[in-house]
């Protein structure tokens, strides 16, 4: 991401400008590694989240109560929310140009994104769990 | 003088990306997908954990968050989500392609374009229709 701060080049007087914090590759690098964990788990994860349309609780239960969809939800789920907040913090950099607002926008994607995860284990383990 | 003059033009100046002056092509409108289909299955993800919270918990809080997978509106999310993970999962493919360098010539990259948009829709009918018979 970029950040403010003071800046001086050969070409302008000393100043405010937008610099990098030079955490570009990291950023890339992560999304791309997380992104080749997604490729399976999101396929498999596709076809089970499309069978829980029109179920019943018993469906629902027989569809992502055993141990492999479980599983491979789980991981798609923790894994999936890790990538989408990076990549949320990318489209808030992009068109969020107020300051004080893009810091509190990355705040709440962080805490939104770890939530959204955190429930999601919590409703597979409890979906799955042996009854 | 001067620098009112500079001032006034730069003001005048379009932001980029020109979005109401490009003519929409295809590459530019996959990228753009992309990120739409990003944005969307974090809301998709956000309604999954609620859908899938009513169904640990059962009972009341089931019949509460049915409406996220049954019905008009419950297939239609699901669908979207499908086609959502199934076209940012072919849009990273792409991404990966010109990475090695792949594929960066004019006709390569409206080549991968057309597979990211067709393949998204086709995939999704696959498991539709793999999903349907399965059952």
């Amino acid at each position: 991401m970029t950040v403010a701060t003071k800046f001086k080049s050969g070409r302008t007087e000393p100043g405010e400008a937008y610099v990098s914090d030079h955490s570009g590759s990291p950023h890339a690098r992560f999304m791309r590694l997380t992104s080749y964990a997604l490729v399976p788990l999101g396929a498999l994860s596709a076809w089970w989240i499309l069978g829980l349309a029109g179920k019943t609780l018993d469906g629902v239960r027989a569809e992502i109560g055993r141990p492999f969809p479980a599983i491979v939800l789980l991981i798609f789920g923790v894994v999936g929310m890790i990538h989408a907040r990076k990549g949320m913090d990318d489209i808030i950099e992009d068109y969020v140009h107020d300051e004080a607002l893009k810091a509190q926008a990355l705040v709440a994607n962080l805490w939104a994104s770890r939530a959204i995860a955190a429930l999601w284990v919590v409703a597979i383990l409890l979906l799955a769990a042996p009854k | 003088m001067a620098d009112a003059d500079t001032d006034r033009l730069a003001a005048r100046r379009p932001l980029s990306p020109h979005l109401t002056i490009f003519k929409p092509i295809l590459t530019m409108t996959m990228s753009i997908a992309h990120r739409i289909t990003g944005a969307g299955l974090y809301v998709g993800m956000a309604l999954l954990t609620l859908f899938l919270l009513g169904a640990a918990v059962g009972g009341g809080a089931f019949s509460a968050v049915s409406w996220i997978a049954s019905g008009f509106i419950g297939n239609l999310i699901i669908l979207l989500i499908v086609w959502a993970i199934f076209h940012h999962l072919l849009g990273g493919v792409r991404h990966a392609l010109w990475d090695r360098g792949l594929y960066m010539d004019p006709r390569g990259r409206e080549l991968l374009a057309q597979g990211t948009l067709v393949g998204g829709i086709l995939l999704t009918l696959l498991v539709l229709i793999f999903k349907t018979l399965a059952s």
